[in-house]
């Protein structure tokens, strides 16, 4: 399935949306989507990923690096992801550094 | 024993029908979910850094890469064969705890992908042999 990502950034939350699978030839526009919202400095990066499929490493790094472009005092919160992709943020190590919630406000 | 063949170009956008080409033969001898998408992240970061570094950095830019899928009474491998520069994923370092805190640019290359590969699947196998990589994946469907 292929890679849609959205943005929108109200009241310094940055919420981005997205779905289908994210490997090393989509996570470009993950990033360029992350550089858009960083312009507006937000407090809070939420990603909606319930209809995220795949998840491969390229995508990881995009989690760390938008920590690096927003500053490590946002939380990176990561609504309703599939097991698969929990899986991997646990063998990574990767979920300690993001916020697993199922509804974003909680 | 069954076996079946496929030849991608070596291109990011042969991702996609790579994962579904082993996405579709895994599911028709019957692995779970988690095998399956397990399968498809360890090819995935393999090939990705086949295409990414393997055949860029020997100068090829018409590389490709042949997929092998082999039902063995329940066992399913998928190899991997391309003809790009000599990796050895095992001889490579997988990321730290100091890694992690790295800023992306210093990251070592691949390194997360193969830590990724090593452990979603039940046997993971390089072999360099007559000039070409060989990286097999297995996955034991019956032990599930």
């Amino acid at each position: 399935m292929s890679f849609t990502v959205t943005s929108e950034v109200t009241g310094g939350i940055a919420k981005l949306t997205l779905a289908g699978s994210l490997d090393s030839s989509s996570a470009s526009q993950l990033q360029a989507e992350i550089q858009k919202v960083a312009g507006e400095a937000p407090t809070e990066l939420v990603l909606y990923v319930a209809d995220l499929t795949f998840m491969a490493s390229a995508g990881l790094r995009m989690l760390v690096f938008a920590k690096q472009k927003l500053g490590t005092s946002v939380n990176i919160y990561l609504v309703k992801p599939q097991a698969q992709i929990i899986d991997t943020l646990q063998m990574t190590g990767i979920i300690h550094s993001v916020h697993i919630v199922d509804t974003y406000p909680a | 024993m069954n076996t079946e063949t496929q030849i991608f170009e070596a291109s990011v956008d042969s991702l996609e029908p790579m994962r579904d080409f082993v996405s579709e033969k895994a599911t028709a001898m019957g692995a779970s979910t988690k095998q399956n998408y397990g399968l498809c992240l360890a090819i995935d970061e393999i090939a990705t850094n086949i295409i990414r570094y393997g055949y860029p950095l020997a100068g090829i830019t018409d590389g490709k890469v042949e997929f092998e899928v082999v039902n063995d009474a329940g066992k399913l491998t998928v190899t991997l064969t391309d003809s790009g520069l000599p990796f050895d994923p095992f001889a490579h370092n997988v990321p730290t705890e100091e890694d992690m805190n790295k800023p992306l640019e210093e990251r070592p290359i691949g390194g997360l992908g193969i830590m990724m590969a090593q452990q979603s699947v039940d046997e993971f196998k390089y072999e360099f042999v007559d000039g070409k990589n060989i990286n097999s994946f297995t996955v034991n469907i019956q032990s599930t």
